[in-house]
C-alpha cells in the first residue's frame, strides 16, 4: 500500500480505536480529547522523576493515536515495535515507537488486561503463553490499538514477541520489517579466546549494521521518511547523557544510601525496557531522578530493613505484594535499570547502536547474566528478589541454575512464581508466606 | 565411530557426517523428562526430555552434541547442558546459532557460524576438508532425493505408503549411518513401486510437531492415512533446494535456511507459509488438517492462532495440544476422523 494511503487509513482507524481503548478501561463516557487534557493537566515542570517519565509514556501513548497533549488531532507515523528493537534511529526517522508489552502492563494497571487475556484464550491462543502477548492478542482483536504504520521487530530474547507481530503484520496488513539478533555474542565476549572469536564479535556488529541500514530503507520505502543524519548524531548524545545520569542514579542506590522514598516506582523505570531512549525528556527524567537521589544522599544511613535487589519486573496489577514489600524491604536496585552498555558514537551511530544491539547481556546465557549480576550487586545486598512470570521461558526458564549460582556466591534469593498483567491466578497469602520467610531467613 | 548428537533439522548434518562421525539426531525418547530438574515447568516437554535423558546418562555414547540456537527453549538446554557440564560425558559441546530470517546477509551470516562449527568439529575429531564437506553434501542429497520421491508417491490417492512407516523411516534416519538409510530408502521404494492402496480413507496432514509418537498411530487406527507431515520429524527434515553456490558453507547455510520454515522462523519466509500450505493441501490432496501444538513452545502455539485465524485454508482443521508423552484423546480423534469421512463421501457424491 502506498505510503499515503497508509496515513489516511490510519487516520479514520484509531479514532475508533482510541474510543475502543477509552472503553476497554471503563472511560467510553469520556470524550478523547477530553481523556487526553486529563491525563495532561499537571505542569510537566512541576512533576516528581518518576511522574515524568509517566508523562512521556503518555505523551507518546497519545500520539501513537494522532492526539498531541492539547487533545488536537495530529498524525504521528508509529512503527510497532518489539522490546529491544532499538528506538534511536526511530526518533532519528520521525517515528513514534509502540511498544506492546508496555502497553499490556498500563491495561494491567488500569484493570483492564484479564479481560483481553479472555478474548486471546477465546480466539485459539494457547493458554500457557506469554500473557503480555496474550494481553496484546486480545487488545488486537478488539480493535483497541493504533493501526501502526510499519511494524519493526527484532529475534531478541523473546519467541512470543515477534512471533504476535507477525500475526498483527497480517492483520492490519501493515509491512513488517525483521531484525534477527545473533545469539550468544555477550557469551563471547566475556570469553574471548582467540582471534577467531573478536572475528565473530565483529561479524555480529556488521551483520545488524548492515540490518539496521536494511531497516532504514524499508521505513523509507514504507512510510517516505528519511533519516535525519544530524539528527542522529544529536539523539545519541541524549542517550549517553541519560545514560550517565541512569548510571549515577543507580550507584547511589545501589552503592551509597539515600533517603528518597523509591519503592515499586524504582522498579517502573525499567530504563533497559523502554522506548523513551533518544529522547531529550528522558535525559531530563534520569537527570531528575539522580538530583533527587544525590540531594537526599545519607552514606551512613542506617537501614533498619533489608536492602534487595529486585530481578525483572513486578506485577502490574493491583496487587497487595508490593505494598506489603514496600514496608518491609528497602529496594537497593533494579536488574531492569542496571547500566550494561557502553557509550553510542554519535561519529559512528548506526554501528554503534548494532554493537549495543548485539551485546545485550539479557540475551546470553543465565551463567553469563547472572555472573554480571554477582558483580554488580554490592556486598551489603541482603538478598534478590525475582519476580518472574510463569510464562517466560526467557526468565523463569532459568531460574534453578540462578538460584544455584547467586546461592554459591552467597546472595540469598527468593523467587516468586507470578505473573505480571495476568492477575489471574494472584494469591498473596501464598506469596506472603514465601516472602516473610525469606526475609526471616535472611535477617539471621 | 563416534557418533555426535543432534537436536534441531536446522543442523547441517553433513558437517557432522564430514568430520567422520555418525550424526545422531536426539528424538523425545529419553523417557526421562521427570529427571529435569534444572528448567523449569515453563520448558517444551522435548527440551526436558533432553535435558534428563542427559542427566541420567542417555546420550553417554556420544561424543559431542551440536545444540542449535533454534527457540527459547532450546537456549535453556544449552545452558543447563553446559551448567551441569560436569555430570554430562559428551564433552564437545556446540552451539549453534541460527537465524531467524532469510536474507543474503543472514545466509552469509550462518556460512560464518558453520565454519566456527567446523572448527569445533575439527578440534574432536581431526581436519576435514572441502573435499569431504563436498561428499558428504553429495551423500545427503541422494537422501533427500528418495525422500521427495517418496513424497512423490504419497501425493497420489491410492498411495500404498502410510504414516507410520514413514515416521519409521524417520526414526531410522534420526540414528543411522546415512549411507546404510540410503540403501534402506531404495529398497523400501522399491518395495511399495506396484502397490496401491485404498483411495477412500480420508487423507491428513500432520502439522506442528516434533509429534507425540502415539499420534500417527492413533490417526491411522481410526481410519485415516497421514499422507504429510509439515512438521521438522516430517518432511521438513529433508526439505530445501540445492543452490549453485560453490562454497560449501554458503550452499549448506542456503539449503538449510531457504527451506520450508519452521515456526521459529520469522520475516518473509515465515510468511510465505501461509501461501505454501494451500498449495501443499492441494498437492497432497488433503482432506484434514490436525496441528500438533506442543504445550510450551510459543511458536508453534503462535503459528496455530495464526493459521486458524487468519487464513483462508478450507478444510477442516484440529489442534491437539499436549506434550511428547501425553495421552491422546482417541476419541477426539476418532469423532475427527469420523467427521472427515462424512465430508469425503458427501464430496465424492
Amino acid at each position: 500500500m502506498r505510503p499515503e494511503n497508509i496515513v489516511k487509513e490510519n487516520t479514520e482507524a484509531r479514532k475508533i480505536q482510541l474510543e475502543n481503548f477509552l472503553k476497554a478501561n471503563g472511560l467510553g463516557d469520556i470524550q478523547p480529547e477530553d481523556a487526553v487534557k486529563m491525563a495532561f493537566m499537571s505542569e510537566y515542570e512541576t512533576l516528581s522523576p518518576s511522574a515524568k517519565r509517566g508523562y512521556v509514556n503518555a505523551k507518546q501513548f497519545f500520539n501513537a493515536y494522532n492526539m498531541n497533549t492539547q487533545g488536537e488531532h495530529e498524525y504521528y507515523h508509529v512503527a510497532w515495535r518489539s522490546l529491544f528493537v532499538p528506538t534511536e534511529i526511530m526518533y532519528a526517522m520521525n517515528i513514534i515507537p509502540y511498544t506492546t508489552e508496555m502497553v499490556a502492563s498500563q491495561l494491567a494497571m488500569s484493570g483492564a488486561s484479564s479481560e483481553r487475556i479472555e478474548t486471546a484464550e477465546a480466539s485459539n491462543f494457547s493458554g500457557d503463553l506469554c500473557s503480555f502477548m496474550k494481553t496484546v492478542a486480545g487488545g488486537v482483536i478488539e480493535n483497541i490499538f493504533p493501526t501502526p504504520d510499519i511494524l519493526l521487530t527484532s529475534t531478541h530474547i523473546c519467541d512470543p514477541s515477534a512471533k504476535y507481530a507477525e500475526i498483527a503484520s497480517h492483520l492490519y496488513k501493515r509491512p513488517e520489517f525483521v531484525l534477527d539478533i545473533p545469539y550468544g555474542i555477550y557469551d563471547l565476549y566475556r570469553n574471548i579466546k582467540d582471534k577467531s572469536d573478536e572475528d565473530r564479535i565483529e561479524e555480529a556488529v556488521q551483520y545488524v549494521t548492515e540490518q539496521f541500514y536494511e531497516m532504514i530503507e524499508f521505513v523509507t520505502q514504507n512510510t517516505g521518511l528519511k533519516l535525519d543524519k544530524e539528527k542522529l548524531k544529536q539523539i545519541c548524545k541524549w542517550t549517553n547523557e541519560a545514560r550517565k545520569y541512569l548510571d549515577e542514579g543507580n550507584n547511589i542506590i545501589l552503592y551509597e544510601r539515600t533517603s528518597s522514598k523509591k519503592g515499586i516506582k524504582e522498579l517502573d523505570y525499567a530504563a533497559n525496557l523502554m522506548q523513551t531512549w533518544g529522547t531529550e525528556e528522558i535525559v531530563d527524567v534520569y537527570k531528575s531522578r539522580y538530583e533527587d537521589y544525590k540531594k537526599n544522599q545519607h552514606e551512613q544511613r542506617e537501614i533498619t530493613v533489608p536492602r534487595i535487589a529486585w530481578f525483572h519486573l513486578r506485577p502490574y496489577f493491583k496487587n497487595q505484594l508490593m505494598s506489603y514489600l514496600d514496608e518491609k524491604i528497602e529496594i537497593s536496585g533494579s536488574q531492569v535499570n542496571f547500566v550494561f552498555f557502553d557509550e553510542l558514537d554519535p561519529e559512528d551511530p548506526v554501528r554503534s547502536i548494532a554493537r549495543r544491539t548485539v551485546m545485550h547481556p539479557a540475551y546470553s546465557s543465565v551463567m553469563a547474566r547472572t555472573s554480571i549480576a554477582i558483580e554488580k550487586i554490592p556486598k551489603d545486598t541482603s538478598g534478590i528478589i525475582a519476580y518472574y512470570p510463569k510464562s517466560c521461558r526467557h526468565f523463569h526458564g532459568g531460574a534453578i541454575m540462578e538460584n544455584e549460582m547467586f546461592k554459591k556466591s552467597g546472595i540469598p534469593i527468593l523467587t516468586i512464581d507470578g505473573d505480571c498483567v495476568d492477575d489471574r491466578g494472584d494469591d498473596f497469602p501464598i506469596v506472603k508466606t514465601r516472602v516473610d520467610r525469606f526475609l526471616k531467613s535472611i535477617s539471621k | 565411530m563416534k557418533k555426535t548428537g543432534w537436536f534441531c533439522t536446522y543442523t547441517p548434518v553433513e558437517l557432522i557426517h564430514a568430520a567422520n562421525s555418525i550424526p545422531y539426531g536426539i528424538r523425545s525418547d529419553s523417557k526421562a523428562e521427570h529427571e529435569d530438574v534444572l528448567l523449569g515447568d515453563s520448558m517444551c516437554s522435548y527440551v526436558r526430555s533432553c535435558m534428563g535423558g542427559a542427566l541420567t546418562n542417555s546420550y553417554d555414547d556420544l561424543t559431542g552434541v551440536v545444540i542449535a540456537h533454534s527457540c527459547e527453549c532450546m537456549r535453556r538446554l544449552s545452558d543447563g547442558w553446559m551448567f551441569r557440564q560436569e555430570q554430562i560425558k559428551p564433552k564437545l559441546i556446540h552451539i549453534l546459532d541460527i537465524p531467524k530470517i532469510v536474507s543474503e546477509s543472514s545466509i552469509k551470516f550462518f556460512a560464518g557460524a558453520l565454519k566456527r562449527l567446523k572448527k569445533d568439529l575439527e578440534k574432536e575429531y581431526g581436519p576435514i576438508s572441502e573435499e569431504n564437506i563436498l561428499e558428504s553434501i553429495e551423500k545427503y542429497k541422494i537422501t533427500r532425493n528418495l525422500f521427495s520421491q517418496i513424497e512423490e508417491m504419497r501425493k497420489k490417492t491410492d498411495t500404498p505408503i502410510t504414516g507410520i512407516e514413514v515416521e519409521s523411516l524417520l526414526n531410522d534416519y534420526f540414528a543411522m549411518p546415512v549411507e546404510v538409510f540410503n540403501e534402506k530408502l531404495k529398497k523400501f521404494i522399491e518395495s511399495k513401486k506396484d502397490l496401491k492402496s485404498d483411495a477412500n480413507k480420508p487423507r491428513i496432514m500432520i502439522a506442528g510437531g516434533p509429534g507425540n509418537k502415539s499420534l500417527i498411530k492413533t490417526i491411522e487406527e481410526s481410519g485415516a492415512l497421514c499422507v504429510a507431515e509439515n512438521m521438522c520429524t516430517g518432511s521438513r527434515a529433508f526439505a530445501g533446494d540445492y543452490s549453485d553456490e560453490t562454497d560449501p558453507f554458503q550452499l549448506l547455510a542456503r539449503l538449510y535456511l531457504e527451506k520450508t520454515p519452521c515456526p521459529r522462523m520469522l520475516g518473509d519466509k515465515s510468511r510465505h507459509k501461509t501461501d505454501e500450505l494451500p498449495k501443499m493441501i492441494n498437492e497432497y490432496k488433503i482432506d484434514g488438517i490436525i496441528y500438533f501444538s506442543m504445550k510450551f513452545c510459543a511458536n508453534m502455539q503462535m503459528d496455530w492462532a495464526l493459521l486458524k485465524n487468519h487464513t483462508n485454508i478450507d478444510i477442516p482443521m484440529k489442534v491437539i495440544e499436549g506434550d511428547i508423552s501425553s495421552e491422546i484423546n482417541e476419541r477426539e480423534i476418532y469423532s475427527f476422523i469420523k467427521r472427515l469421512k462424512k465430508r469425503k463421501k458427501k464430496n465424492a457424491s
